[in-house]
């Protein structure tokens, strides 16, 4: 038993070094720089929470927001809680505006809109919304 | 279920293009629907995009060299010519296990990309009818994936657009076994609008595209260095930058290429030229810090860490991690 715990704790230790030199020159070399990607990835979201900001401060889009009985400034506010996929998803919508004004704009910035407001309406809490629902019969 | 079966097919026969495809009887069953549909629906001419005001109303690039494809390998052989006209002497044989799939007897768009990249050019992707003209009238040959079948019988191909000719409405291609085909604007459309218009420019990193956007354009440099082929895309950069000044992701992906190459001196300059014009900049800081510390110069690198840290971000997380090391190394 003896010599079997001698040569495991020199075994252990040896382990330990060499493990410990393998991992610390890569973490201290690899882990400080940011990557191009990420800078990319950040630049875009950066943009696209310009975007979504501008098209709220527009007068019709207000006025959309109004009517469906959002407080324009709340639903600002809310924009920094959305998720990066979320904002996203929002100024696609916004670049697929048909450009120029007139009736079809009105109605595809109303659809933004009508998404704006279920995106904040899920972040209160959806599950007030779906009072009808009745919970499952408790056994 | 058949529907989904159907979605199924699609999606997976995207990889595939067949062109000895003809031999079998179910093309003609298709040759039979489509006229049937022709004579109902009836096909209409479509208009070509309009030229750029510079370009000449018929243009060809006739230097393009030409392999003819073996079966079900278009893919080999339109990127041969694309990379061969780019000025790298490959055929098609060279590319076959880089690009071709045996499983599904035909090539994947990402596979093309990741074969263009390997050897150390740029693949810039094309997605839009209007881009295809101008880049060819600025010298740029186009790989295109076309489904010559129909969208729930597709039968995909690569060939390469070589030219154009405005006043007869036709579209020249290095297609398959044929080196000049001319196919009527018509086609072309239907044919390139059922792969969502995809088309591939590959480039020199010096080059640019007559129709270069930034974001896609930063994105195939970006891919250049994933592939690892940091002198492309150090190149590509400073293309980047030289057509977009102020861009910051070019700017970064430049000092990030230097590093990558451990060229600390040129990272260095990239990195404090990036700050100059991005003085709130955290992960420019960030990276220049890193770089100061791989010098030995701890104290410089403390003061570049610390400004990113104090300028915060999504990535301030980073920026503290290295903060802290550079902070063990003045310690020890």
């Amino acid at each position: 038993m003896h010599p079997f715990r001698r040569s495991a704790k020199f075994v252990s230790i040896l382990l330990i070094v060499f493990l410990s030199l393998i991992y610390i020159p890569v973490q201290s070399v690899f882990a400080a720089m940011i990557g191009t990607k990420a800078v990319l990835v950040d630049e875009e979201m950066q943009y696209a929470r310009e975007k979504v900001r501008a098209f709220l401060d527009r007068e019709d889009v207000w006025t959309a927001l109004t009517a469906q009985g959002i407080d324009p400034l709340e639903a600002k506010a809310r924009l920094d809680s959305l998720s990066d996929a979320e904002i996203q998803q929002i100024s696609d919508r916004i670049d697929q505006l048909p450009a120029g004004g007139g009736v079809l704009e009105a109605v595809a910035i109303i659809a933004i809109v009508l998404f704006l407001v279920l995106l904040i309406l899920d972040m209160i809490g959806v599950t007030d919304v779906f009072t009808f629902i009745n919970p499952p019969p408790k056994r | 279920m058949f529907l989904h079966l159907l979605t199924h097919l699609r999606n997976d026969s995207m990889a595939i293009c067949r062109v000895y495809f003809h031999m079998h009887g179910i093309l003609l069953l298709i040759v039979f629907f489509v006229s049937l549909l022709g004579g109902c629906a009836g096909f209409r001419q479509l208009e070509m995009p309009p030229l750029p005001e510079n370009a000449p109303p018929s243009h060809e690039l006739a230097a393009v060299p030409f392999f003819p494809q073996e079966a079900y390998q278009c893919g080999p052989a339109a990127l041969a010519m694309a990379l061969s006209s780019s000025g790298l002497p490959v055929i098609p044989g060279d590319l076959v296990d880089e690009v071709y799939t045996p499983s599904r007897k035909g090539s994947l768009q990402m596979a093309m990309i990741g074969a263009t990249r390997r050897h150390g050019r740029l693949a810039y992707e094309i997605t839009d009818l209007d881009s295809i003209f101008p880049e060819i009238a600025a010298g740029h040959p186009v790989v295109i994936l076309q489904n010559l079948g129909l969208s729930w019988y597709p039968v995909w191909h690569y060939a390469v657009a070589v030219g154009y000719d405005a006043t007869m409405g036709n579209v020249i291609l290095r297609s398959g076994v044929t080196p000049r085909k001319l196919m009527p604007f018509g086609v072309f459309e239907k044919t390139w609008a059922r792969s969502n218009y995809w088309g591939l420019l590959v480039l020199q990193p010096t080059q640019l595209p007559a129709t270069a956007k930034e974001k896609t354009y930063l994105a195939a440099v970006l891919g250049l260095e994933k592939a690892r082929q940091f002198q492309a895309s150090i190149s590509g950069y400073t293309t980047a930058i030289t057509r977009w000044p102020q861009s910051f992701p070019a700017r970064m992906g430049l000092g990030n290429s230097y590093y990558a190459i451990g060229d600390l001196k040129s990272s260095e300059r990239a990195f404090r030229e990036t700050i100059r014009l991005h003085p709130n900049a955290g992960s420019a800081y960030n990276n220049l810090a890193q770089v100061l510390l791989e010098q030995g110069r701890y104290h410089e690198a403390l003061g570049a860490a610390r400004k990113a840290v104090s300028l915060g971000g999504p990535l301030e997380a980073r920026y503290e991690e290295t903060l802290r090391e550079i902070k063990s190394h003045i310690i020890r």
